[in-house]
């Protein structure tokens, strides 16, 4: 009955939508990008003009907005319909309206007071805030000079081009025209993926078990996860280390209308979130515990045989054989089979087969069997062993749950399918989260989860589709060659140390690295060792602020782009309004400069004849998520992509790009590094086994708030009235507080040997004791301080796990959590 | 008898996050000025009372770890059928709709602030100064809006008069719902016609028990909660219901 009420509320919606259309007040129109001058078009017309577009910042939402504009400003956002249909015109899905507080601000941060207007040339030191209004025309000409001086004297990627995650659209931010830039003279590029800094380590793990990095078909290593709506197909949903009420908002309706239709919800997380609020089992593990948790699940499953036994062997490395000594997959020509090379597996009588030619509905899946005069067992046999010792008593010393919580957390898998698991970031800012991530992908092919509606495990969703986008091509045109990979985890020692190479400049487009990176300290110190510094943002950052020449960046509202990140669906990006003050997109910008280069040859398109080869729109070769797209259909509407299935499910077609073809929880290539299966492994900083710990006993989280997004937002005067005014705090819990004699309200310190902060301590019992949190990303400027001093970062590290590297595409990763600190009252 | 809508709202504190998206709709379609709020989100043990928070500080649970609890009560104009505000104001300048919706005639309000001694739920603000406001031009709705000839929306409201909720009149009666109800990301407010029994608010009112804040008052309001329901599996630190 509950389920019946939302989807008649939902059709209120659609509803309420078409009666905009036709309402008396309004003309309302979807209209895309008028001909010339956005703001002229604008004038001249009695009623206001409204636009669909997407919202581009970086979070899940991937929202559409309906942007409302009147007399040249936009007046209104609110959130916009979708398509019913695929591009093919088959019907896809109804799919909610979506925002949040955030978007409902985005009037107020185009129009912010911290926006660069103009841009300015440093006539102080580095970081004094003293500036002069230069031209466009100077400023490109500089940058273009300086370039080529220091590619001439230090090597073409001694220049670094950082276009990051500020914006997830198309032409600009994480997949923008600065690779572009970078390939077309000869730079240096952080890697594509963008989410390389504390983003890196689950999708490792990813590649671990279900991609072969190695593959050159997989360029390098893939990640993606569910459509959001494909949890309404999930029986049991686990929110692991995913705060989904504060930070993918919209999917929350997903999450309540799966659990209106009879779904349980499960949040592993050492706060009491919103998310963790509503529950039905809340885990308060203990931070960096969370493999030991996974395992003991396992190791329950395994015990009760509570695993899916055809889908082990269909799909799955379980009956594959363990070669004794090599620990790799045996093959055939180990033992002698006849026959082409191949892997081992068991048949019903215990004679080893070449994998080619079992019978995979008969093979062994547990069992050490005698083959060739090696005694080898099953890839599930090693993983049950190596999981015995997880015990409900022994999963929970590790992670400070109880042994009943553990047996609660385990049996809810073992009588549920399909379980779909939402694996938030947070789990990915540790030095071990690839292991994490591994072991959930192991627990998840146990129960059968893997390529099934409902099933999975979602981190960020929509990465394979894009093949629908000819990435490479516009990154690197015709007669030239891919930039040089540098990742942000590698770019501090360029800077310091010329390792790999020297870096002497950098360019920063909407990507606030000198406050959102870990060791910040350390960051600072390199950005002001470079030769040379530019940085293209929209409003005065921490990394504006260390900046030579400073350049005036559009926000979502001025400039023409496409999103399709985050979900399925094209958001085509008119330009709403003109571009604010001297402000220009990244692909203007870039073109100034380029041309000041003498590379204006490949940048002479619009912005729309980009996204029409990029598309390739009317090309009857275009990749089937796109096919048949026009130009008309992009511009009118947001319409779903032509996945094989709705919601997208990846490996929906159960074929894995892996060596084996099949779900590899035993990892070959990682046993060099101990780590074949998913045995969990204490955090490499914080942990009470490290002896740092006695120093320091704090594990220090530094999550998302859903006031701002990452650092965006955060000085917005809306959000920052319901958020504290803006001044952010540490979280700790009053007995942790007590001992350290801090009150509610006082400043504390918060120090360790990189760095330290001084906040207000807001005393919670909503965080688990032994574990303080601060909300990352708020503001360390020269003219706004949303910290009483310094920043979360500047207690984090840059630790690398080198076990990554195996994936290229994700081969570092900054443990932002994997932290610890001591909290003192500050004095004076 | 059928024709006549009685217009209401159902808040679902199960569904609810917290997230203050409704109260930043309706800031932005009414225009409303810096340090206003005709919307609040309380930190709050669910319907017991509205004047009760769990804590000043957003998210901050009522308990000790683990055993803790949370929940959020969005908190606007309740629309009341037996509402103060309308009995004390002594112009006649706040009244009642036949449809249920309480509204404020900005023309003949001359802010003497009985209104906001008498409503027991908080949620009328006075205009005290000039309207301050981010951007230097309005934004939302953007004009007047009339309702029988009366004034109960404009995008500027003068210095010197009481404003609040008007359950988005001017969408209302043009077929449309409130703005708040719309933008919500969790689904968690429900709106209709409390005349009609077969209507959704009808059913949650009457068959799943939403419940009015400060019911004992008597005041009647058509806004009405679904409190939060919360943990239910055996996992050695439950807490089921309010948690209040």
């Amino acid at each position: 009955m509950v389920e019946l009420r939302r989807r008649q509320f939902l059709g209120g919606m659609a509803i309420g939508a078409g009666a905009l259309a036709a309402g008396p007040r309004l003309r309302f129109l979807l209209e895309s990008e008028p001909a010339g001058d956005v703001a002229a078009a604008a004038t001249t017309a009695a009623k206001r003009q409204v636009f669909r577009t997407g919202h581009s910042n970086n979070c899940d939402g991937a929202c559409g907005h309906l942007i409302e504009v009147e007399n040249g400003h936009p007046v209104m956002v609110k959130a916009a319909p979708w398509e019913d249909t695929a591009i093919s015109g088959a019907l896809a899905q109804k799919f909610n309206p979506r925002i949040c507080l955030r978007g409902l601000s985005q009037i107020q941060n185009t129009y912010s007071p911290d926006r660069v207007k103009y841009p300015y040339r440093r006539v102080g030191e580095r970081g004094s805030g003293k500036w002069e209004r230069i031209s466009w025309e100077e400023a490109a000409s500089t940058i273009a000079q300086k370039f080529g001086e220091i590619q001439a004297k230090y090597g073409k990627p001694s220049v670094w081009i950082a276009p990051y995650t500020g914006s997830l659209a198309l032409l600009e931010g994480v997949v923008g025209v600065g690779f572009r830039l970078a390939s077309v003279i000869g730079a240096s590029a952080g890697d594509f993926e963008g989410d390389n800094e504390g983003d890196s380590a689950t999708p490792a793990g990813w590649n671990y078990v279900l991609v072969d990095p190695t593959n050159p078909d997989n360029g390098g290593g893939l990640f993606d996860g569910h459509e959001g709506t494909d949890f309404l197909n999930s029986k049991l949903i686990v929110l692991w280390a995913n705060n989904v009420a504060e930070t993918s908002i919209p999917d929350w309706r997903t999450i309540m209308d799966a659990k209106s239709k009879g779904a349980k919800l499960v949040v592993v997380d050492p706060r009491f979130t919103p998310t963790s609020a509503a529950a039905d089992l809340w885990l308060p593990a203990r931070p960096g515990s969370d493999t030991a948790l996974i395992d003991g699940v396992i190791n329950y499953l395994i015990t009760h045989k509570a695993y899916d036994e055809s889908y082990l062997r269909a799909y799955t490395v379980a009956p594959y054989l363990v070669h004794p000594q090599t620990k790799k997959l045996l093959r055939t020509t180990d033992i002698g089979l006849a026959g082409k090379d191949d892997y081992v597996l068991v048949d019903s009588s215990g004679q080893p087969r070449a994998a080619g030619a079992a019978d995979p509905k008969s093979v062994q899946l547990l069992g050490t069997f005698d083959v060739g005069g090696l005694s080898a067992p099953t890839a599930l046999q090693v993983l049950a062993d190596a999981m015995a010792k997880y015990t409900p008593e022994h999963t929970a010393e590790i992670t400070d749950l109880t042994a009943q919580q553990v047996t609660t957390l385990a049996a809810l898998f073992a009588t549920n399918h399909p379980v779909g698991i939402r694996a938030g970031f947070g789990l990915s800012h540790w030095y071990h989260g690839d292991l994490t991530m591994q072991a959930l992908l192991t627990l998840q092919a146990l129960g059968g989860n893997i390529g099934v509606h409902g099933g999975g495990v979602t981190t960020f969703a929509g990465g394979l589709t894009t093949t629908a986008f000819d990435l490479p091509g516009w990154w690197a045109p015709e007669g030239t060659t891919s930039f040089t990979v540098l990742e942000p985890m590698e770019a501090c020692d360029a800077m310091l140390e010329n390792k790999p190479y020297p870096v002497r400049a950098a360019w920063f487009m909407v990507d606030n690295y000198a406050q959102q990176m870990s060791d910040r300290n350390k960051v600072v110190k390199a950005l002001k060792s470079l030769d040379f510094l530019v940085v293209s943002d929209y409003v005065m950052s921490a990394t504006a602020d260390l900046a030579d020449i400073v350049l005036p960046a559009c926000t979502y509202l001025e400039k023409t782009d496409l999103l399709s990140s985050n979900n399925f669906y094209l958001q085509y990006m008119p330009k709403v309004i003109s571009p604010l003050w001297e402000s220009k997109s990244d692909l203007d910008a870039v073109t100034l400069v380029a041309q000041e280069m003498g590379f204006g040859k490949y940048f002479d398109k619009t912005a729309d004849d980009y996204l029409k080869d990029i598309l390739h729109i009317g090309d009857p070769d275009a990749d089937s998520n796109v096919a048949g797209l026009t130009w008309s259909q992009l511009t009118s509407g947001a319409p779903h992509l032509n996945t094989p299935t709705i919601p997208y499910v990846p490996f929906f077609d159960k074929s894995f790009p892996t060596k084996t073809g099949k779900i590899e929880f035993y990892v070959e290539m990682l046993v060099p590094f101990d780590q074949a299966v998913c045995d969990h492994k204490e955090p490499i900083e914080a942990s009470p086994s490290n002896p740092l710990f006695g120093k320091y006993p704090l594990v220090f989280l530094s999550t998302h708030t859903r006031f701002r997004t990452h650092s965006q937002y955060s000085n917005l005067p809306w959000l920052k009235e319901i958020n504290n005014g803006g001044q952010g705090f540490l979280e700790i819990n009053p007995a942790d507080a007590r001992a350290r004699g801090v009150k509610d309200g006082d400043v504390v310190r918060v120090y360790n040997d990189r760095g330290a902060m001084k906040v207000y301590a807001r005393l919670t019992e909503g965080i688990k004791p032994g574990v303080v949190n601060c909300y990352q990303g708020g503001w360390d400027t020269v003219k706004v301080k949303h910290y009483i001093e310094g920043h979360p970062n500047n207690l984090t590290h840059q630790i690398a796990n080198p076990t990554q590297a195996v994936v290229p595409n994700f081969r570092s990763n900054a443990a932002y959590f994997d932290c610890l600190v001591q909290v003192e009252r500050a004095k004076g | 008898m059928a024709d006549q809508k009685r217009w209401g709202m159902v808040i679902d504190q199960s569904r609810c996050i917290g997230c203050w998206t409704c109260a930043v709709a309706c800031k932005e379609i009414n225009n409303q000025p810096l340090g206003y709020w005709w919307n609040r989100v309380l930190t709050a043990p669910p319907a017991s009372s509205a004047k009760a928070p769990a804590s000043e500080n957003v998210d901050v649970p009522a308990g000790e770890f683990p055993n803790v609890s949370l929940a959020y009560q969005p908190t606007a104009c309740q629309h009341c059928q037996d509402a103060p505000c309308v009995k004390v104001c002594p112009v006649g300048a706040t009244f009642r709709r036949d449809d249920g919706v309480v509204l404020i005639d900005y023309e003949r309000c001359i802010g003497c602030r009985y209104c906001v001694a008498a409503c027991p739920y908080g949620v009328r603000v006075f205009n005290w100064g000039d309207a301050q406001h981010a951007d230097d031009f309005t934004v939302g709705y953007g004009e007047d809006y009339r309702s029988d000839g009366r004034l109960v929306f404009t995008p500027e409201r003068p210095r010197g008069v009481v404003e609040k909720c008007t359950m988005c009149a001017e969408l209302l009666d043009a077929g449309q719902e409130p703005f708040c109800v719309e933008q919500c990301p969790a689904g968690a407010r429900v709106f209709g016609d409390l005349n009609d029994p077969n209507s959704e608010v009808s059913k949650l009112v009457n068959e799943e028990g939403a419940k009015r804040l400060l019911d004992e008052l008597g005041t009647k309001p058509d806004v009405f909660y679904e409190t939060a329901a919360r943990r239910d599996l055996g996992d050695g630190s439950t807490q089921s219901g309010s948690g209040a």
